[in-house]
């Protein structure tokens, strides 16, 4: 349906950035405090009070401008955006208009394609409103927390290459630690301009902004659901108009919500009580310090000789310090496949069930390898290994010390196995007879049973050549 | 002998030999302002006794009174800048100039009225009513610290601060015959001083002679880290520029200051003025400032569009003045329509007009582009000379209501706008009376940051003269 027209998208990132203190005052930038506790005359815009810069800002930003591969502004200077709303206390914000800090760069996605990335400029964040019945509350803690705005050229194609494109800024972002990228809280936000032409059309579509989505999957849903409305409209001889939608998530659906006309004049001028800002060369190279290697890069390095899937792959590079981990614990260990396995195992699905997932972790390299190591030269059986881990995940207590203190050491090749094996052999006579019939199935009962009077310390391997050993007698 | 005509440093030396006591002299003041206040109307509000314990012997000023403007923020007090959307609303914090001042040991005697929102030139703009002036009541004081500049010539207070944007500390210290110092551009914080036009704001003295002036800018000036505009600059002790001494001081008369539109006795006086200087051996050097002629329209974009920019705040929502309604947008209108008084109405138009998209080359674009050829006049000028000599004001002060006309009040701030967009340093100091009694004043702008030039040859004419020790006579019944 409709293969006449191509979509054309572009979209618009608010990225909270990680500091302790606001854009331009001292007050704190923790989330979810009690309302209007972090707030001063300053932010809250009290008569008389004047912006001060914080130096972090400009750090963090310029780190993010040059892993977008910006060219960064030498001289940068704030401007003032005029509009107003009960959550703009100043019924301004002071942003950056005419001369963003970084400006022309491109971000490569999992895909190889390259999005153009037009402008990152710094703002501050307004408050919060609480709408109650009747009436409404106003939030100011969230007033002054920097905000960098990373808006990308119209080069993404289709909604799901939107979908892409967040998700690896995302983590671009949290692999420099320039932002926690929390959508939930609001850590990171979305809007997006989309419009559709005709194929091999060189001007661009009429431009519907989209808001209000709160989540990638939300951005995506929405880009479908307007991809779609534009190709009807357009299908059946009707027009787009320039406005502004928001995504109606219940309803699956955007809405109107200002037209072109109702557009703001927010007349920008310089901010007189800010001077103009210098970017040294020293302070970029102090930046790239803080770059490591990025996710792409890690992934393909990780394609050859760790023999891991793709899938596999993806899982890993997701979060900067688990891939860390991994390789940390990787070259250490005796097994490599099996640490791999393991690590890809029955460790993700401890750290799923974490309230705050890998970064709960506090096991050490050494003793995590201790437990691998030890399971695979039989030491501890699989059961046990998984125990001795949930109980060192998150409190790097020793193994040895957790082995000892729950006895579970693996019987194998004991007297002590003999006599459990010719015990359960006796007592499940119909089993033996199953499995000597060709029952596969009544071998791993057996086996079982033998777990379950070793209470888990019996090696299965060894367990099963006992009893198919005398069985077979 | 009456405590109240004696000048700050003299009250300060009285205390320091233990001849009066600071309470006392809070106290003298205090009734002066209650006895003489009501025809002048100097004061928003007059403290009847100090609002915080001075620290002993922590200045030169200890224990002397002062007034402060009614846009400077003094914790637990009412600040409203004479406007009705902020009446009532107290201040959380103190500016940084109030704590500078207190932890020197003054005492504040109280706030001193102004044009509301110090927009004006004549103190008539003010929701609590005009300020008189008080050589002559039936005359403004000037504006817009017209509160202070009558306030300390009327010697209901030794000295005061007041703020300058345009000549709202020089016009009326000239209209009153006193010393009003606009010090440059980042040498005096402006945290806690309610902006009107940022990048032109500063806060300065009213002052009755060089001394007090010199002593209370050295409390006032320097980095408090809460200004991002302030100047990295080194404060100097500001006293050391007290004597007197013209020698190797060059004097710029700027032609275009004494052409069109000046009272022929302002002329004379302030020409005198220069004369007396040429004989002390001041070299005086006609200059020209060719692009000053357009300072006033320049100004009047630039000081509006930031002013409507800053007082956008002012909407109802967290403090201040609020007009109910079930419509936020009307919360907003109503408020605003019934807060601010016309010339702020006034110059929130013009200034967002000269912000809005499709007029913003046009005006604001273009007046910060005038701004900067009106800098490079001055600067080009300071190549030859090393302080500017003109007039302060084109005419004495004028008669309440007597300016109807917006365009006409503008005017009276023509010699004094040019040092603002400038950032220059500048004090109007009296030259004289005119036929009527009345003070004239005449004004010497400085280097940037060389206000030690202006403050010498300032305090060497006042030893030369008595235009600075005469009081108005206060008989108004």
């Amino acid at each position: 349906m409709n293969n006449e027209f191509e979509t054309v998208i572009g979209l618009e990132v608010h990225v909270q950035l990680k500091t302790k203190s606001k854009i331009f005052c001292a007050c704190s930038t923790e989330f979810a405090c009690a309302p209007n506790t972090n707030i001063c005359p300053i932010c809250s815009a009290y008569p008389g009070v004047l912006p001060l810069f914080n130096k972090k800002v400009l750090e963090l930003a310029v780190r993010t401008a040059v892993v977008l591969n910006c060219s960064v502004n030498d001289k940068i200077y704030f401007e003032r955006k005029n509009y107003f709303y009960p959550d703009l206390p100043k019924a301004y914000q002071i942003s950056q208009y005419k001369k963003p800090l970084g400006e022309n760069g491109w971000l490569e996605i999992s895909s190889g394609k390259k999005i153009g990335i037009t402008r990152a400029h710094l703002e501050e964040d307004a408050g919060k409103l609480v709408h109650k019945q009747g009436y409404s509350l106003v939030d100011l803690n969230r007033t002054g927390i920097p905000l960098l705005e990373i808006v990308s050229e119209p080069d993404i194609s289709d909604p799901q290459e939107a979908f892409d494109y967040l998700t690896y800024l995302k983590l671009i972002l949290q692999y420099i630690e320039v932002s926690d990228c929390d959508m939930e809280k609001g850590f990171l936000r979305c809007d997006a301009n989309i419009s559709t032409r005709k194929k091999g059309e060189k001007q661009l579509g009429v431009k519907v902004e989209l808001k209000n989505m709160n989540s990638f999957r939300g951005v995506r849903d929405a880009l479908f659901y307007e991809e779609k409305r534009q190709r009807e409209v357009l299908s059946s001889g009707g027009k787009i108009f320039q406005e502004t939608r928001l995504w109606d998530v219940d309803k699956s659906k955007t809405i109107v919500m200002r037209t072109k006309e109702e557009a703001h004049d927010y007349r920008y001028f310089p901010e007189p009580d800010l001077l103009d800002f210098y970017v040294c060369n020293e302070l970029i190279d102090a930046q790239l310090e803080f770059i490591p290697e990025l996710p792409l890069s890690a992934r393909s390095r990780l394609l050859g000789d760790y023999g891991l899937s793709e899938k596999d792959i993806d899982v890993l590079i997701a979060n900067k310090s688990m891939l860390r981990f991994y390789e940390d614990v990787y070259n250490k260990a005796d097994d490599k496949r099996k640490l791999t396995n393991w690590f890809l195992g029955p460790f993700l699905e401890q750290i799923n069930n974490l309230p705050k997932g890998f970064s709960d972790v506090t096991i050490s390299v050494d003793n995590f390898v201790k437990i691998v190591n030890y399971f695979c030269a039989g030491k501890i059986n699989n059961v046990a290994a998984k125990k001795v881990l949930s109980e060192s995940l998150t409190t790097d207590k020793d193994p040895d010390e957790i082995i000892k203190e729950k006895n579970l050491l693996q019987i194998s090749g004991t007297n002590e196995l003999e006599c459990v094996v010719d015990r359960v052999i006796s007592e499940n006579s119909a089993a033996v007879g199953e499995y000597l019939n060709g029952a596969d199935k009544a071998m791993q009962f057996l086996i079982g049973q033998v777990m379950k009077e070793t209470k888990g310390k019996a090696n299965p391997q060894v367990s099963r050549a006992l009893i198919e050993e005398k069985i077979k007698k | 002998m009456d405590i109240c005509f004696l000048t700050a440093c003299e009250l300060a030396r009285k205390i320091r030999d233990e001849k009066l006591a600071s309470a006392d002299i809070f106290q003298s003041f205090s009734k002066r302002v209650l006895e003489y206040d009501k025809n002048i109307n100097s004061f928003v509000e007059c403290y009847d006794k100090p609002i915080y314990e001075t620290k002993a012997g922590s200045s030169e000023l200890c224990g002397v009174p002062i007034a402060i403007k009614n846009n400077i923020c003094i914790e637990g007090r009412e600040i409203n800048c004479c406007s009705n959307i902020l009446k009532g609303h107290v201040s959380a914090y103190d500016a940084t100039v109030i704590k500078k001042i207190k932890s020197a040991g003054l005492n504040i005697l109280g706030t001193t009225n102004m044009d509301e929102f110090a927009f004006g030139s004549s103190t008539e703009t003010s929701a609590y009513g005009i300020t008189c002036n008080p050589w002559d009541i039936t005359r403004v004081p000037g504006g817009s610290s017209g509160g202070s500049a009558a306030a300390v010539a009327a010697r209901l207070v030794p000295f005061a601060l007041g703020s300058d944007t345009g000549g709202s500390i020089r016009q009326p210290a000239s209209f009153c015959g006193v010393v009003g110092f606009k010090p440059s551009y980042g040498r005096v914080s402006r945290f806690g001083l309610v902006a009107f036009g940022s990048s032109l704001d500063q806060i300065g003295t009213l002052t009755r002679d060089f001394s007090d002036c010199a002593d209370l800018l050295n409390i006032i000036s320097g980095p408090d880290g809460f200004d991002a505009t302030l100047a990295d600059v080194k404060v100097p002790d500001f006293r050391q520029y007290l004597r007197k001494d013209f020698s190797g001081l060059t004097a710029g008369v700027p032609i275009e200051f004494f052409e069109e539109g000046i009272n022929p006795q302002v002329k004379n006086a302030v020409e005198e003025a220069i004369n007396l200087l040429k004989d002390n051996r001041v070299r005086i050097k006609p200059i020209s400032l060719p692009h000053t002629k357009y300072s006033i329209a320049t100004y009047y974009i630039i000081a509006s569009s930031e002013a409507s920019s800053n007082l956008q705040r002012f909407d109802g929502i967290r403090y201040g003045l609020r007009v109910a309604s079930n419509n936020l947008d009307d919360i907003y209108k109503k408020t605003r329509q019934a807060g601010f008084g016309d010339e702020a109405k006034r110059r929130i138009f013009l200034g967002t007009y000269s912000l809005s998209s499709g007029y913003y080359d046009a005006y604001y674009m273009r007046a910060l582009k005038v701004r900067r050829l009106i800098q490079e006049d001055f600067k080009n000028v300071f190549d030859d000379v090393d302080v500017i000599i003109t007039p302060t004001s084109p005419t004495t002060a004028f008669k309440v209501g007597e300016k109807s006309d917006p365009l006409s009040m503008y005017l009276s701030d023509i010699y004094t706008i040019s040092t603002n967009l400038a950032g220059l340093p500048a004090v109007s100091l009296p030259c004289g009376f005119d036929d009527q009694g009345l003070p004239i004043g005449m004004q010497f702008i400085g280097k940037s940051f060389h206000e030690g030039d202006i403050i010498r040859l300032g305090y060497s004419y006042q030893n030369l003269t008595e235009y600075n020790r005469k009081a108005p006579v206060l008989n108004y019944e």
